[in-house]
């Protein structure tokens, strides 16, 4: 049994009489412990899988269970004890004017958890950020940075699932790199389940064990990291979007 | 003969802490060709580009040994003369659709208003230029695009729209700033082959600045890698694995890829002399 089960999931949104099927019909399961990838074009869904997932969009057939247990709506403050959600832009996901250490201390002080001088500052250095950016404004750091404090907000409740929305696709290269570092790392440290967006598929490569291809609000085919590598996936589309990536692929002459 | 010439460019932004160098001393030159532009934020790429239309806004300030255009000496043109070649001369696609377009004026607003305020052309005739320019573009439903407002089209369509205005006066230089990045890889090959029809076709100039190596590597002609305003590395793009500047490397190696090892990413190493404060 998985840890994420989300069984014939849509979402319609409905807008001037208008309706628009952001996701039809799309299945998954995600293991404990487990990485999973979703990618696919902007509008393919992918997004809307997440927010669904934590009650942000509207759910019009299928059903969501985390650990055996269909989610309720509203989500409650249990749900957000057990999964919260980093978001692509930091500079638009953190408040302006709270500082870091408003920003951190909130969830605490949301659930009545006591001794957040001291857990505000783990956080911070186990996203490897110095404890006195404690009490700058986003404004003051550099996108790595506020992307590291988005992170450690999410963890302050100690959650075990984690759903990253393009996590590193507002940085510099190495930038994304070190913030890929520390995903690694703080999974392994934690236990963590990742649910990944991403559009970059030397991303989800890397950080995922399982992907999702998604095209127009549907699943188009479920791929292992190794069938991904060795191109062995069966769609159409699947394949294009593999090829449009070539770049990206390891050098053959460097592969170890 | 080229059609832009730049030596020795910096950008000095004054602060309460003292003058500030964005740009330290850049030199390129251009011909009908596609040169590309990579470094990392604050690299100084964003305002070497916007330097050739002087469109840098006090405290910032542009100084050049040399800056000519096709001829023409843009340190020494008047506000008037640059009024005349930007837009009509040198084209500007900025990158992000979302804050780059109009949000409460249609698109066929926002395309036909040149053509009305400059060119003086009304009506149909610009309508049908506009149209004509979406279509160079790939868009499929011109129609319904030229009624629409910024918010009701995608990052994709939005950025092709803006492509499409700059095309419009059919300039002689495109300045391109990260015109893909906010796109999907499928929906960014497009955007590619149309500017490299435009660059074949009308022998156009393009500067196309990005922070992607890989991407410049595989689409321009030839490199500029800046780091902290300078120029670091020159290079032909199809040589850029064969970089050797410590910085291009590492930017090279930082990106994960697709079958690669699980082990951590190398991070950039900025240690070396070349990153220290007035290394050449």
């Amino acid at each position: 049994m998985g840890l994420i089960e989300i069984e014939n999931l849509s979402v319609t949104f409905r807008a001037k009489g208008r309706e628009v099927r952001a996701v039809e019909g799309v299945s998954l399961t995600v293991g404990e412990r487990e990485s999973y990838g979703l990618v696919g074009e902007s509008g393919s869904g992918k997004s809307t899988i997440l927010r669904a997932i934590c009650g942000m969009a509207p759910v019009t057939g299928g059903q969501i269970r985390i650990g055996g247990e269909a989610l309720r709506m509203p989500r409650g403050p249990g749900f957000s004890r057990r999964v919260q959600m980093v978001f692509q832009d930091p500079y638009a996901s953190l408040h302006p004017r709270h500082t870091i250490d408003r920003t951190l201390s909130e969830p605490l002080a949301i659930h009545r958890i006591g001794g957040s001088d001291a857990k505000v500052v783990k956080a911070l250095t186990d996203v490897g950020l110095p404890a006195s950016f404690r009490f700058r404004y986003p404004h003051q750091l550099s996108g790595g940075q506020r992307q590291r404090v988005a992170i450690a907000r999410a963890l302050m409740l100690e959650p075990s699932i984690l759903l990253l929305d393009e996590p590193t696709s507002a940085l510099d290269a190495s930038v994304q790199a070190e913030v890929l570092n520390l995903l690694t790392r703080l999974r392994e440290e934690r236990g963590l389940t990742f649910l990944m967006v991403s559009h970059d598929l030397a991303v989800i490569d890397h950080m995922c064990d399982r992907v999702l291809v998604m095209q127009h609000g549907r699943a188009v085919e479920e791929l292992a990291r190794d069938d991904l590598a060795a191109a062995r996936m069966t769609t159409a589309y699947a394949r294009s979007l593999f090829e449009a990536s070539a770049d990206r692929m390891l050098d053959p002459a460097k592969a170890p | 003969m080229s059609l832009l010439e730049v030596q020795n460019l910096r950008v000095t932004f004054d602060t309460e802490t003292g003058p500030v160098q964005a740009v330290r001393g850049v030199s390129f030159s251009l011909g009908r060709e596609r040169l590309g532009i990579v470094g990392e934020s604050g690299s100084g790429k964003t305002m070497t580009g916007r330097s050739v239309l002087r469109l840098i806004r006090p405290p910032g300030r542009i100084a050049a040994d040399r800056m000519v255009f096709d001829g023409q000496d843009l340190m020494r043109a008047s506000e008037r003369d640059m009024r005349a070649l930007r837009g009509k001369r040198i084209g500007m696609v900025m990158q992000d659709p979302k804050y780059s377009l109009n949000p409460v004026m249609t698109v066929g607003e926002q395309l036909t208003e040149g053509l009305r305020r400059r060119d003086r052309i009304r009506g149909a005739e610009a309508r049908a230029k506009a149209v004509a320019a979406l279509e160079a573009v790939q868009i499929r439903d011109p129609d319904r695009v030229m009624a629409a407002y910024p918010h009701e089209l995608s990052g994709g369509m939005g950025q092709r729209v803006m492509i499409a205005m700059m095309l419009i006066p059919e300039p002689d230089l495109l300045i391109a700033d990260e015109p893909t990045s906010a796109l999907d890889v499928t929906v960014q090959a497009e955007v590619l082959s149309i500017l490299d029809a435009l660059v074949r076709d009308r022998g156009m100039g393009l500067i196309f600045i990005s922070h992607d190596l890989r991407l410049v590597g595989r689409f321009c002609d030839r490199v500029l890698v800046m780091f902290k305003g300078r120029v670091v590395e020159e290079l032909e793009a199809r040589r850029l694995t064969e970089a050797r500047h410590p910085y291009t490397r590492g930017l090279l190696n930082c990106l994960p890829r697709i079958g690669g090892p699980r082990e951590p990413l190398p991070g950039l190493d900025r240690s070396g002399d070349w990153a220290k404060e007035g290394a050449a």
